[in-house]
């Protein structure tokens, strides 16, 4: 398996757990708590910092334990990456169409949206980011081994 | 006139002539990972220039003689 191949798995080994837990939090709590509840605000930043800092403690313990010898990345790689980030963007795009029209329609009546969702829309477009860089980094190789020849 | 062209490599073979070089030691020489090495001796990647000339002087032969343009006629011209 690839370097870039190994960080991404482990990329969304620790973003879709924070994405569920996230998620099950607002499912739960109710998106418009997030106002008025320090313990629930307090818990979505712990899981949102704490995903993050875990993957980039991760990275760093991963990149120590590496031959330095060794190349970590090569023109290969970066190649499928190139690619994951046409995916990354349209994700993206897609994701912030979906926040719109759903805004749009819950909150049409009173004209405004309450305060939180800026920072869900944030969050989850970051989210959104790291997951669809990781599956089109993923479907790259994948790719690339299926097929006769790629490139 | 067009038709599918294919390159195929002869790294495989260069390797085992070359006191037996593991991929790894290849791919370390040439700066890329072993993966990519595999990818290429199983013909799911064609190189770029430089890293197809970097393994060609890896193995002090001609680019030709590692790297081969099968099924069109355009693989004749130039």
């Amino acid at each position: 398996m690839a370097p870039l191949q190994k960080r991404t798995l482990l990329g969304l080994m620790i973003t879709i757990p924070m994405s569920v837990a996230l998620v099950a939090i607002f499912m739960i709590e109710g998106a418009t708590k997030f106002n008025d509840d320090l313990g629930m605000r307090l818990l979505v930043y712990g899981v949102f910092i704490g995903g993050m800092l875990m993957y980039m403690l991760l990275l760093l313990i991963l990149r120590r334990r590496r031959n330095k010898t060794q190349a970590f990345y090569d023109e290969r790689d970066l190649s499928i990456a190139r690619r994951a980030g046409r995916v990354q963007l349209l994700a993206v795009l897609v994701s912030l169409g979906v926040w719109s029209i759903a805004l749009n329609e819950v909150y049409w009546e009173e004209g405004q949206i309450p305060i939180v969702f800026p920072y869900l829309i944030f969050m989850s477009s970051l989210i959104v980011s790291i997951l669809a860089q990781s599956v089109g980094i993923l479907v790259g190789y994948w790719r690339e081994n299926a097929n006769d020849r790629c490139c | 006139m067009t038709g599918a062209v294919r390159i195929t490599n002869q790294i495989r073979r260069l390797r085992f002539e070359h006191n037996e070089m593991t991929q790894q030691e290849l791919a370390d020489r040439v700066g890329c990972t072993r993966q990519t090495i595999i990818s290429l001796e199983a013909g799911k990647y064609v190189p770029s220039l430089s890293l197809a000339f970097n393994i060609a002087r890896t193995f002090d032969v001609p680019l030709e003689q590692v790297f081969k343009c099968e099924g069109s006629e355009n693989c004749d011209c130039c």
